[in-house]
């Protein structure tokens, strides 16, 4: 027969007890025969397992491998970080090689990008998903709380240099929750913020540059649209999956464009 | 080096022995442990910045896990069916110290390799949870969260754990009475 205390014991053993139990556990099985030979028996299978089990670690291979994943991984996301990496670059042993043609590859490749989209070079990109995470810190999401258009959209005239298409869709999923002003690009940006499910979405708009859109692009795990309604600049930022992010920037470019035909 | 990548090798990367050893555990073959490693890391580093709170080791063998089961998931529906485990068992141990020991005696050899095989044929929910708790030292808590059960079934969970191995190795001891104590 088991002892009633036998789960006690075990958790005893693992270190789960508070010191009042644990006390109470240790005068236990001074009585108790069948719980010492259970704390016994555990002792002598975790001495066994550790000494016998604990060896493997990650074959170099291995981790070389991963770590040119990695890499490859950080070019895919964001094509700009390879310049800093040209100028930080330090070497590493295992990178020596084969990887080198690929490392090449790509600064010639983040170079090109440079070349080709002078618009991305520009600290834009940083700002906006550093916009993004601030505002979901405490306090900072939203200046103007209202589902009320009527309230958010007028509250953007004091507060910011542009005023962007504001509108629930709540029956769509994208519930606004409110309205914020944030300094982006040399200017007062209008935020406006919805939420879809348990995500915040901020959409930050701002007067045009003769630039072009920036592309839309993943930064830091975070999702960024861009699309041009008019004379603003807008971006959605989230984390949510791509469908669900487009599914709100078509929305508000139909609002956009019914807006400008009236 | 970019500031992510950096944080996440400072943060992540120190737990990548954990998480082979893990994946090994999991795993019928070496093969199928490297890719589900490299798979749990490329996650890890997707999904790094939704990582709140410092618990980054239990965080990384959750995803380990995950992808431990997506493979399994998949071999199955190629049509792939894994040898079963008590043959893995008698093929080898399912781990292999690579770091050779100078003191090992045949005896202590013996006795890993008795070990290995054991746990090898324990099931999978039992051979994972001893893994978690004695291998890398994981707290109830931490296990709970890994495995996705309540802290109460990490317990019974553990203690039936712990009773198949002992009485395997009382098995092993009465069939062979001088391979183990």
């Amino acid at each position: 027969m088991r002892c009633a205390e036998s789960p006690r014991v075990q958790a005893y053993f693992d270190g789960e007890l508070d010191a009042l139990s644990a006390a109470d556990i240790e005068r236990h099985s001074e009585a108790c025969a069948e719980c010492r030979e259970l704390l016994e028996d555990l002792e002598q299978m975790r001495t066994a397992l550790r000494q016998d089990l604990t060896y493997a670690t990650t074959p170099p291979a291995l981790r070389a491998r991963i770590m040119r994943a990695l890499d490859q991984e950080s070019t895919v996301q964001s094509p700009r970080l390879n310049a800093q990496r040209l100028t930080s670059w330090r070497p590493r042993p295992f990178w020596k090689g084969a990887f080198s043609g690929i490392a090449g590859t790509a600064i010639a490749a983040s170079i090109a990008y440079f070349l080709l989209a002078p618009t991305l070079t520009n600290p834009l990109l940083d700002d906006l998903v550093s916009a993004h995470v601030r505002s979901l810190m405490p306090d900072h999401l939203i200046d103007v709380g209202s589902t009320d258009k009527h309230t958010v959209k007028p509250w953007f005239a004091g507060h910011a240099d542009v005023s962007p298409v504001v509108a629930d869709f709540a029956q769509q999923g994208y519930r606004l929750i409110g309205g914020r002003a944030d300094y982006l690009d040399h200017q007062r940006a209008a935020v406006v913020v919805y939420q879809h499910g348990s995500h915040v979405i901020n959409v930050f708009s701002w007067a045009a540059t003769k630039a072009g859109v920036p592309k839309n692009t993943t930064r830091n795990g975070y999702h960024l649209a861009f699309w041009r309604t008019g004379n603003l600049e807008y971006c959605a930022v989230s984390d949510t999956g791509w469908d669900e992010l487009n599914g709100l920037v078509q929305l508000l470019q139909d609002l956009g464009a019914h807006d400008n035909r009236e | 080096m970019d500031d992510r990548r950096r944080r996440f090798e400072v943060l992540v990367l120190p737990h990548l022995d954990a998480a082979y050893r893990f994946a090994r555990w999991l795993s019928h073959s070496p093969g199928d442990a490297d890719d589900v490693v490299q798979e749990a890391i490329l996650r890890a580093f997707r999904g790094f910045d939704a990582l709140r709170g410092s618990d980054v080791k239990a965080w990384l063998l959750t995803i380990v896990r995950n992808c431990h089961l997506t493979a399994v998931k998949q071999q199955q529906r190629r049509g792939f069916v894994p040898l079963p485990e008590e043959h893995d068992a008698q093929d080898g141990p399912a781990m292999i110290a690579t770091t050779p020991d100078p003191e090992s005696t045949s005896i202590r050899r013996d006795e890993e390799r008795t070990l290995d095989r054991l746990m090898s044929a324990l099931p999978e929910e039992h051979r994972e949870i001893l893994v978690l708790r004695e291998i890398e030292e994981m707290d109830y808590r931490e296990i709970a969260a890994v495995t996705n059960v309540p802290i109460g079934t990490v317990m019974s969970r553990l203690a039936r754990a712990r009773a198949a191995l002992k009485g395997r190795w009382l098995q092993e001891a009465e069939g062979e009475p001088h391979a183990v104590r």
